[in-house]
């Protein structure tokens, strides 16, 4: 039976010699044919633990096995296309000659050069040197590199860095059809709105830790009710003895319940019963955003 | 292996750095002989006059090796240098070392193109060389004569190892140091300053009991080696041990080179 899962790590850490803990017991896990957004703020260590995933850096400790292989292994490589930061090729030759270089080390076919020029939109501006490329254009070039070997598994390391609006749209749409199909891809990005319309699943990582890893739905689907009443300490109160303390959180002034909307009649019911005036009682859904500050501790708009 | 070749030799091939080099090579090789030309026949009150007869054809490879050492030495170790150092620059190491052939792979058919340029280096040295020689011998109404083929074989092999050993070096220290400039200075430096200072602190020594040391070094032995295919006098080092220390100063580069780009993280 085939294996559902393409990348598996089991408490990858790295430290480097200064002391400090980059990638902290990381264990993820992305399964065959989803698009998995790897989500952090900068400098949670989302680049570090994807560059040990393709063996530029080496774990201090832990494991992981991408596409069938430690990380590195010549034969795991030739199924992994991956695009690490920003994309890198030599200035002097051009986006073509560069992908040629590419096609070479990775033992593809040189036709191939021309599909993946085509896939990205670059074939009329291929000629010309990589050095005199605009942001978009590079990495345009990059995933067309990474598409070449036509992976099982591509990983994208913050695909849309540095490129104006129009840019990241278009690198989204490209995103999104590379990820239709069997083929699974890998994103890493801190920009919260391009993984909520692209991935199928998240993992969330702060600090070098794995706080979330689930579905999108599930991360931003958790049902809640939004409470805003007087007196707001006795309807907390109130709210913990039916629910419990762990359910309610005190956001800007309103209670945050962790319940079924469905139950808005009998919260009604029974805060004004107890004299409480309700102001205002609402079904909530929170944004990918807000589940992400939440989860990493960072403050929004900070 | 021939995969990551191709792919070396198809980055390098049009590389403005070897191309610039390939160039001033020549520039330098027709340098030295115009000017010795014009010393010939124009010796003045010179104390070391230049015979014409030095800057024929069956003496073009003792210039040509005049020519091609320090400066092409130095010349490699600045190529060396880019080659290796402009990867970290450019950040291109890890599109190289993600693409499937292991590091050693990747990093061996590196050294095999570098080491064809400076083969192709030494052709256009010993190319113009010969091409200056036969313009001042027919300009002077003399014959063509040539040297053997086996002493313009040793003086190509010789020149080929002295250039790709100082390649080498420039290629480990910029490795060590991830990056083209810094080992650029290192290097060049080196050969034209601190080996010549450090031989001749080592020499001084205890009335030249460490004399043997300061044969061991790289700069040494490139003159030494030149010195036995040009019949010199006063060399002191052999030529069996010149090729020797030459070919350990290679080994010694290539393996701290290669193991450097294999352990270490690529960040």
């Amino acid at each position: 039976m085939e294996n559902t899962t393409i990348v598996e790590t089991h408490g990858l850490t790295k430290r480097y010699g200064s002391g400090v803990l980059a990638v902290d017991s990381v264990a993820m896990s992305v399964r065959r044919g989803e698009v998995y957004g790897f989500l952090g703020p900068n400098g949670a260590g989302k680049t570090t633990t994807l560059r040990m995933l393709v063996g530029l850096i080496r774990p201090t400790s832990g494991t992981a096995t991408v596409a069938g292989h430690t990380p590195g292994d010549p034969h795991g490589l030739a199924r992994v296309g991956s695009l690490i930061e920003s994309s890198a090729f030599y200035p002097y030759l051009s986006g073509r000659a560069n992908l040629r270089v590419v096609a070479d080390l990775a033992g593809v076919d040189q036709k191939r050069v021309n599909e993946v020029l085509d896939v990205v939109e670059l074939s009329s501006r291929a000629h010309r040197k990589f050095g005199t490329y605009s942001t978009g254009m590079k990495q345009r070039l990059g995933v067309a590199a990474a598409l070449l070997k036509d992976p099982d598994l591509l990983i994208l390391d913050e695909p849309t860095n540095g490129l104006d609006p129009q840019g990241m749209a278009e690198m989204r749409r490209l995103i999104k059809d590379i990820g239709q199909g069997n083929r699974t891809v890998l994103l890493s990005s801190h920009l919260l709105g391009e993984v909520e319309q692209i991935c199928d699943r998240v993992g969330v990582i702060s600090n070098g830790k794995l706080v979330r890893e689930s579905t999108v739905q599930e991360l931003i689907g958790e049902e809640g009710v939004l409470v805003r009443a007087q007196p707001l300490d006795k309807a907390e109160q109130m709210l913990a003895t039916l629910f419990g303390n762990d359910a309610i959180s005190r956001q800007d002034g309103a209670l945050h319940l962790k319940v079924k909307p469905e139950q808005s009649s009998e919260i009604n019911r029974r805060l004004v019963g107890a004299g409480i005036g309700v102001s205002e009682l609402r079904p909530f859904e929170r944004s990918l955003e807000e589940v992400f500050f939440q989860l990493t501790g960072e403050r929004q708009g900070s | 292996m021939i995969a990551t070749i191709k792919a070396e030799w198809r980055k390098n091939r049009f590389r403005p750095a070897f191309l610039i080099s390939s160039g001033l090579v020549a520039a330098v090789v027709v340098l030295v002989f115009m000017t010795n030309w014009y010393q010939a026949t124009h010796p003045g009150q010179s104390d070391r006059p230049i015979p014409l007869a030095m800057l024929f054809p069956d003496q073009f490879v003792n210039d040509v090796m005049g020519a091609g050492f320090p400066l092409g030495a130095a010349m490699a170790i600045v190529l060396g240098a880019i080659v290796a150092g402009s990867e970290y620059s450019w950040g291109t190491l890890k599109t190289l070392f993600t693409q499937g052939p292991g590091r050693l792979t990747t990093w061996s058919g590196r050294i095999v193109v570098f080491t064809a340029w400076m083969a192709i280096l030494s052709a256009i040295l010993f190319a113009v060389g010969a091409a200056c020689s036969v313009l001042i011998v027919t300009v002077n109404n003399h014959a063509i004569v040539w040297p053997a083929v086996a002493d313009i074989a040793k003086g190509f092999g010789a020149m080929w190892l002295i250039l790709t050993v100082n390649g080498m070096l420039g290629i480990a220290i910029a490795v060590l140091v991830r990056q083209s400039a810094a080992a650029i200075g290192i290097g060049v430096v080196y050969l034209l300053s601190i080996e010549i200072i450090a031989v001749r602190f080592i020499d001084g020594l205890n009335n030249g009991s460490y004399k043997w040391i300061g044969n061991l070094f790289l700069g040494q032995n490139a003159t030494a080696l030149i010195g036995h295919l040009s019949n010199a006098k006063g060399v002191t080092i052999s030529a069996e041990q010149s090729l020797i220390v030459l070919f350990a100063w290679l080994a010694a580069m290539l393996v701290i080179a290669a193991g450097l780009q294999r352990v270490r993280d690529v960040t």
